[in-house]
């Protein structure tokens, strides 16, 4: 299960958070544990370089792209390498979406398609799609070219 | 001109900060919802006001009934609008809005003529959507349709149908089950994603069915595989195959396996990973099979890809664990990774090579950790110090060099949980490794110096009064004690006075200065304080309490026979009801209520810590210990030799579950038997353990100590005793059956009726063995141990062991028959090699040491031969172990 799915700025605060199966009580720790995640360890990391962490039986991939920096935390099949597919696929969808890696006023701006994105990749903690031209297409209801 | 211009520009500065949703407030956006209702839609309009509510439910914004309901009737007029953008941040919105039951109904009929819609990117929406929203019975309505989806040109819409499919299976399997055709159809998909998440599907429909997983199985593995995903969630599926299948007997091939190796060799990292995974965890993994496994993961640790690296390097650890030699041929690699940017990475290679690296490695090892533990956080350094406790268990000859790291960290900064497991695994090195005892206190000592944790300085002082005053120069740990009366805060003094008071005890020719320190402390501002030093100064025979040295002894180190949790209750009970009367501990019930926490660990753990230290030297016996002595019938059985680990007598998940506790006296054997009653409607009165011991003759039982009740949850403890010839080692094979008084539970009130039925339930049988005889006591230097005892007293012979599997089973078998303690990490056998040398040590019963000295070795038809040398402080103990040996 791909537990949640979080981004945020770059002062640490929430922009859009994605829990699937973890209970409400849990999610408060989660976000700042994810937080304080990033800011202890992402300043002067490269625009998509990918930084993993576990605890317990629970993995984090997580990485900065622009002013935004995304998490993904995932369990069981959606271990390190399977996070770091989802997490690749969201960072393409947001570059192709916001044209470059977003400050974050162009975020916001473009926020209503991201979370369009967000909802095609990952749908209730399963990882849906992974092509971001398909992405593309489908968030504008049109549907895509390879078939 | 010029001062406009900047002006303009510090204007678009300004506004690239500013967020578009700044000062966005619930109440605007909800009045701005109603353009939802024009009869001319805005779409881009209505599109914006979506973005703004999704951006508050983002925030942690939420709706009440009333604003939720009202959006969610305005967004539902949407479906009219023909725009493509608007419709899908529509199906979003409805998603995330979650209607209420009573009000899915307004939008059913718009998403169902959706479902059927020309438009394939409505159909996939609409399915997802509809299945987010609805419940079981409207699922029967739509059944036919998402059935036809599944097996839909469309991808996407396929996709959709079939991961609604797996989330859908989670609330109502049985229509989902019923798909399976549809499924199976879509596992052949030309389209990647679909034929993954059918393939998803279809497990999670059959996977209580062995025979169809491992059909699906092989004809997968012989097929084309499309996505790298799907390749993987085979992978796992084949490992389950595997592992529910035995290995071919004649060739000792296993099937599948060249599946898994030709996965190796796929051109996605994902699939690599996946199945050098799956191999290394193979149950009995032979080195051959290993090795190409261990190879692709060791390509993986220089990857550019800290995923990747971090991957490979989990893994390895994993298999360090059980296969510490496959993995020596990564350590150079690992090596380069303990100055990882990750620290996740580093942390892991230097656990990994803690574990795999032998005792020449050691210092070069330590070298490099201390330059890396400055910069890493507590949590990873706390488990770089679990990792090199037990390596010093491991190569207790290297304690020195450990020792020495282990104080050095302890005086760097660090939080209370970091310096408690240093302090931890300080005594547990003291306590298993006699030689670093010393050394050991006086780090411990220089610690609580300058300790800003309370709660460690206190038991570093007790444990320090109970070790100190048994070593060669006790006085030099009386100025660190005494410092603290002086230093520190009232809890640490009173503990601090307690310490001094166990030095004084104990050593005589440090008494009557310890009375000059303990007469100064009756000075001090806290009465706690004051009071115990009075209590000492008296107690020791500076005043007028005259009590006998053994008294005094018993007091100071005896551990307190009741349980605490007892005197608790029954003190508050004492304070509600004043009475004239003292308090009398003798009112204090002894039974324990429930069974100790140490026997939820796992068996053959090592004990832990400062926690459950003091007096004895495990708190699993020490525990056993007082709830034994607690009962008057076993009061005069002598001391406590050993307890076994718990034997489950019941298969998990059964009405009553029992475990049995074998405890070894001089004279008898007490059966402990650990009871759980799991059914809420019943309870058990009178319950017994019959226990028929004909198959042990030199056995005889002499008493039962029945359990009154057992409610539901709650565990208690029967007692069987048997008597037998004093010092001897007797075996035989006990059956057992559960008797007992079942009672109805009105599980509302939680009363039970009056009357009760007889009843007996059967339960496993078990066996004492020679093992239960011998405790498991190591030995810091096995050579110097051997050689100190007298060489008469040496008993050699010969044994066969027949053809095995491999050398490592036959010395685990052998060590397990004995039950001794493995020294110097000689139970670990190389994977591939023909001989072995396994040095083990221990106490028989009657306070007799063994040490054994075992050497195997194997012919080319895998047949063991094991030569068996021991020696003993009785020479006939050493012909005991033959014979247990011989006989087993």
């Amino acid at each position: 299960m791909l537990l949640a799915v979080l981004i945020a700025n770059s002062e640490g605060n929430i922009l859009v958070e994605r829990f699937n199966g973890v209970p409400a009580e849990e999610r408060l720790h989660w976000r700042s544990f994810l937080v304080k995640l990033g800011v202890d360890n992402l300043r002067g990391v490269k625009n998509e370089e990918l930084l993993v962490a576990n605890h317990k039986s629970v993995y984090i991939v997580y990485t900065v792209l622009g002013d935004v920096s995304i998490f993904v935390v995932g369990k069981d099949e959606y271990d390190e390498l399977a996070l770091s597919e989802a997490i690749f696929v969201i960072t393409s969808a947001l570059k192709d979406v916001c044209g470059k890696p977003p400050t974050e006023r162009l975020f916001l701006d473009k926020y209503g398609k991201i979370c369009l994105c967000l909802d095609e990749i990952v749908w209730k903690g399963l990882l849906e799609n992974t092509d971001k031209d398909r992405i593309k297409r489908l968030i504008r209801l049109k549907p895509p070219t390879d078939f | 001109m010029a001062q406009p211009l900047v002006k303009k520009d510090d204007d678009r500065d300004e506004e690239a900060d500013y967020s578009p949703f700044l000062g966005i407030e619930k109440g605007a956006v909800l009045q701005e919802a109603r353009v939802f209702n024009d009869p001319q839609l805005d779409a881009r309009r209505c599109s914006q006001v979506i973005t703004k509510l999704l951006y508050l439910l983002n925030q942690g914004d939420s709706f009440t009934k009333v604003e939720a309901t009202e959006v969610f009737f305005a967004v539902t007029k949407l479906f009219q609008s023909r725009d493509n953008g608007l419709r899908r941040m529509v199906y979003l919105i409805i998603k995330d809005l979650s209607p209420s039951a009573d009000e899915v109904i307004i939008v059913t009929s718009s998403l169902m003529k959706d479902m059927n819609s020309r438009t394939d990117m409505y159909r996939a929406n609409a399915i997802r959507v509809l299945c987010r929203i609805t419940d079981g019975t409207l699922l029967t309505q739509i059944e036919r349709y998402l059935k036809q989806a599944i097996v839909d040109k469309n991808p996407v819409v396929a996709s959709a149908a079939l991961v609604s499919g797996i989330h859908l299976l989670q609330t109502t399997p049985e229509i989902v089950k019923r798909w399976s055709n549809e499924v199976q159809e879509a596992v052949q998909s030309r389209a990647a994603l679909v034929q993954f998440h059918a393939l998803a599907l279809l497990h999670q429909i059959r996977q209580n069915d062995r025979l169809a997983v491992s059909k699906l199985v092989t004809s997968l593995t012989k097929g084309t595989v499309r996505s790298p995903l799907a390749q993987c969630l085979l992978i796992r599926y084949t490992s389950q195959v595997i592992r529910e299948t035995a290995v071919n007997s004649q060739t000792g091939d296993r099937p599948f396996y060249d599946y898994l190796e030709s996965c190796l060799r796929h051109k996605a990292e994902m699939v690599i990973f996946e199945a050098a995974k799956a191999i290394t965890e193979l149950s009995n993994v032979t080195t051959r099979e290993l090795t190409p496994a261990i190879t692709v993961l060791q390509l993986f640790l220089s990857s550019s890809k800290p995923v990747l690296r971090f991957a490979a390097v989990r893994t390895l650890n994993k298999v360090a664990m059980t296969h510490p030699m496959a993995v020596t041929n990564c350590n150079i690699d690992m090596e380069s990774l303990i100055s990882d940017q990750n620290r996740s990475i580093a942390t892991l290679a230097i656990t990994t090579l803690l574990k795999t690296g032998n005792e020449s490695s050691v210092d070069r090892l330590m070298k490099q950790i201390t330059n890396f533990m400055s910069d890493i956080a507590d949590e990873f350094k706390i488990v770089v110090v679990e990792a090199i406790r037990s390596l010093c268990l491991k190569f207790p000859l290297k304690y020195r060099s450990l020792m020495n790291f282990l104080s050095n960290i302890l005086r760097e900064e660090g939080g209370f949980e970091y310096k408690k497991a240093i302090v931890d695994s300080i005594v547990i090195l003291i306590r298993d490794i006699p030689d670093a005892k010393e050394s050991g206190l006086l780090h411990l000592c220089e610690f609580i110096e300058d300790c800003e944790f309370t709660y460690l300085s206190t038991q570093i002082l007790h444990f320090i009064g109970n070790e100190g005053p048994k070593t060669s120069d006790p006085s030099k740990y009386i100025r660190y004690i005494y410092n603290r009366v002086i230093l520190e805060n009232a809890t640490v003094r009173a503990s601090a006075v307690s310490t001094l008071a166990k030095f004084g005890a104990l050593v005589d020719s440090l008494k009557p200065r310890i009375f000059i320190l303990l007469r100064r402390c009756l000075f001090d501002n806290d009465d706690e304080v004051r009071d115990r030093a009075t209590l000492y100064l008296n107690s020791l025979g500076d005043g007028s309490v005259a009590e006998t040295d053994k008294d005094v002894k018993e007091f100071l180190f005896g551990s307190l026979d009741i349980p605490l949790t007892n005197i608790e209750t029954t003190l508050r009970n004492y304070e509600q009801n004043p009475t004239e009367e003292p308090f009398d501990i003798n009112s204090v019930p002894r039974e324990v209520k429930s069974l100790p926490l140490v026997e939820k660990k796992a068996p053959g753990k090592k004990p832990t810590a400062l926690g459950g230290l003091p007096p004895s030297p495990t708190s699993a016996s020490d525990a056993y210990e007082r709830l034994l002595s607690s009962i008057p019938e076993f009061a005069d059985f002598g001391k406590l030799f050993k307890s076994s680990v718990p034997v489950e007598l019941t298969e998990a998940e059964t009405e009553y579950a029992v475990n049995v506790v074998k405890h070894i006296f001089d004279h008898h054997v007490v059966f402990q038997y650990n009871c759980t009653n799991t059914i809420p409607e019943q309870l058990l009165e009178n319950v017994t353990v019959i226990v028929d011991a004909s198959e042990a003759d030199e056995f005889s039982e002499v008493g039962v100590k029945p359990l009154k009740s057992l409610p539901y949850d709650t565990p208690a403890q029967t007692f069987v005793v048997f008597e037998k010839a004093e010092g001897v080692p007797a075996v035989g094979k006990f059956s057992n059956t559960l008797r007992f008084t079942v009672k109805e539970v009105d599980t509302s009130t939680g009363e039970a009726e009056d009357d009760g039925v007889e009843d007996e339930y059967q339960l496993e049988d078990f066996e004492v063995v020679a093992a239960d005889y011998i405790l498991k006591v190591g030995v810091s230097n096995f050579r110097n141990a051997w050689e100190s005892m007298d060489p008469d007293t040496e008993h050699i012979d010969e044994y066969g062991l027949g053809p095995r599997e491999s050398l490592v089973e036959a010395v685990n078998a052998v060590i397990s028959l004995l039950g001794m303690q493995p020294c110097e990490g000689t139970e670990t056998v190389p994977s591939n090699s023909r001989s072995h040398t396994c040095l083990l040590s221990g106490v028989y019963i009657g306070n007799v040491k063994v040490l054994v000295r075992l050497s195997f070795g194997m012919d080319a038809a895998k047949e063991v031969a094991m030569k068996l040398a021991v020696r003993s402080d009785d020479v006939n103990v050493s012909e005991a172990i033959h014979e247990i040996v011989a006989s087993g």
